[in-house]
């Protein structure tokens, strides 16, 4: 087909090169990457380069809030952090649940509501007073980070390190972090996001039937919260 | 006298269950497509919402529901076919935009037009922020239909078989709109030219 050459290419005015290079250099939010890959779950350290480069030191608490964990309390996480560390701002916006979109076309699958702190579990949470792990020998010295201002953004940081042992290959070491976390915040308000990534330690470490059992208990707990999708594939064995 | 060996000390742990091995190595995977869709087409669907009428104080919020979309759908998408989704749900999220500010804007606010009478000195060095207010006016008055094809082949240089393909119209009528669009487009900014300097720069 036989197709015209763009209309920046030749602009009839500089109007309309303005108007055109307006609409062509349009990005997203600097804060839009860490909120989308939080709302889907995907967890990580690996911002890319610009984004992290482009952050200030308020925007990286609000990074960490963003992507530290999955996206069912990551608005109360920004929000409070939002709180204490920084103004909050249009472009600092939180992930948004996991809910279809308002498009009757878009396919979707079961919505799912985000988690609030009224819904995550408390210490009375059964497979939370479960051991976690016994192998010691293996266990690799978690290293201590300097307190954050905040309990949140302690909480943050103890699942931050668990995660990146996870990450590198050392669930061995993720579930020593998380059973430090459970010791300093047997309360705390990201208990959920420790559960799971709790259940992926476990996996991964060959604990198949600990895993399974804790998926399970998820599941029956909190079968609607945007992380059972990832919870999900540890159940049926 | 032949020294035995140590069987059990050699003794491996039990091998976890192979599905466990194949369901951790699926959600390793997934996570991996999910990220560099995000970082391949991150600013793609932001721009796409809003050229095609996605106000500004949405954008983040649909272009995180149009990747939960595709997220929602990882496994029936096919690689070569990604961007071919997003884009089509972007699409629908902004006609699903701009419907909910029509409805807005008719309970609220009756100025809708006199907006796009701002004054502008043609050659007046615009900045961005200010060159993007003049280019949302004019594509908001260009006919929906017009505006997608116009977006799609003048912003994200599109060719029109993928075009065609995204709006799931015939090559022609692509075609059709886009000659229709430019030429919409070129009237309205030449439109915008041609008003009075009076209160430029105030």
């Amino acid at each position: 087909m036989n197709e015209p050459p763009r209309l920046h290419i030749e602009p009839e005015s500089e109007l309309e090169r303005s108007l055109l290079d307006a609409g062509r250099s349009y990005t997203a939010s600097a804060s839009s990457r860490a909120n989308v890959l939080a709302a889907l779950g995907v967890v990580g350290l690996t911002a890319s380069s610009t984004t992290a480069a482009a952050m200030t030191k308020a925007g990286a608490v609000k990074w960490l809030a963003a992507t530290a964990f999955l996206a069912g309390v990551a608005i109360p996480t920004v929000r409070y952090l939002a709180g204490h560390s920084a103004p909050a701002s249009a472009s600092a916006r939180a992930p948004i649940a996991n809910s279809a979109p308002a498009v009757a076309t878009v396919p979707s699958s079961a919505p799912a509501p985000a988690n609030t702190h009224e819904s995550l579990p408390n210490a009375g949470d059964p497979t939370a007073a479960e051991p976690a792990v016994n192998g010691t020998a293996n266990a690799v010295r978690v290293e201590s980070k300097p307190a954050p201002a905040s309990p949140l953004a302690a909480e943050l940081s103890a699942l931050d390190t668990a995660r990146a042992a996870l990450a590198a290959g050392n669930p061995t070491a993720a579930l020593s972090g998380l059973d430090a976390y459970a010791r300093n915040f047997p309360h705390g308000k990201l208990s959920l996001e420790a559960e799971v990534l709790r259940i992926d330690a476990l996996a991964k470490s060959g604990q198949a039937a600990a895993a399974q059992k804790r998926a399970q208990a998820f599941m029956k707990r909190h079968p609607d919260s945007m992380l059972a999708s990832r919870v999900r594939a540890y159940v049926g064995q | 006298m032949v020294a035995a060996w140590p069987t059990s000390a050699l003794r491996l742990p039990p091998p976890a269950p192979l599905a466990t091995f194949q369901r951790v190595s699926r959600a390793s995977e997934r996570e991996t497509r999910l990220r560099a869709l995000v970082d391949r087409y991150l600013d793609f669907v932001a721009r796409v919402l809003r050229n095609a009428g996605t106000p500004e104080a949405e954008i983040d919020d649909d272009v995180q529901r149009t990747f939960i979309a595709v997220s929602n759908r990882l496994d029936d998408v096919r690689p070569e076919a990604e961007k071919s989704f997003l884009l089509q749900t972007a699409l629908r999220m902004a006609a699903h935009a701009r419907r909910t500010l029509a409805r807005r804007r008719e309970v609220h606010d009756s100025d809708a037009q006199l907006r796009v009478q701002v004054p502008m000195h043609t050659e007046q060095l615009l900045d961005q922020k200010r060159a993007r207010e003049l280019l949302d006016q004019v594509l908001e008055t260009m006919a929906p239909d017009l505006r997608m094809v116009f977006v799609l082949y003048e912003l994200e240089e599109l060719s029109m078989i993928e075009i065609s393909s995204a709006l799931e119209i015939p090559q022609g009528t692509v075609a059709s709109r886009l000659r229709r669009a430019r030429a919409d487009f070129r009237e309205r900014v030449r439109a915008l030219s041609a008003l009075p300097q009076a209160g430029v720069g105030s």
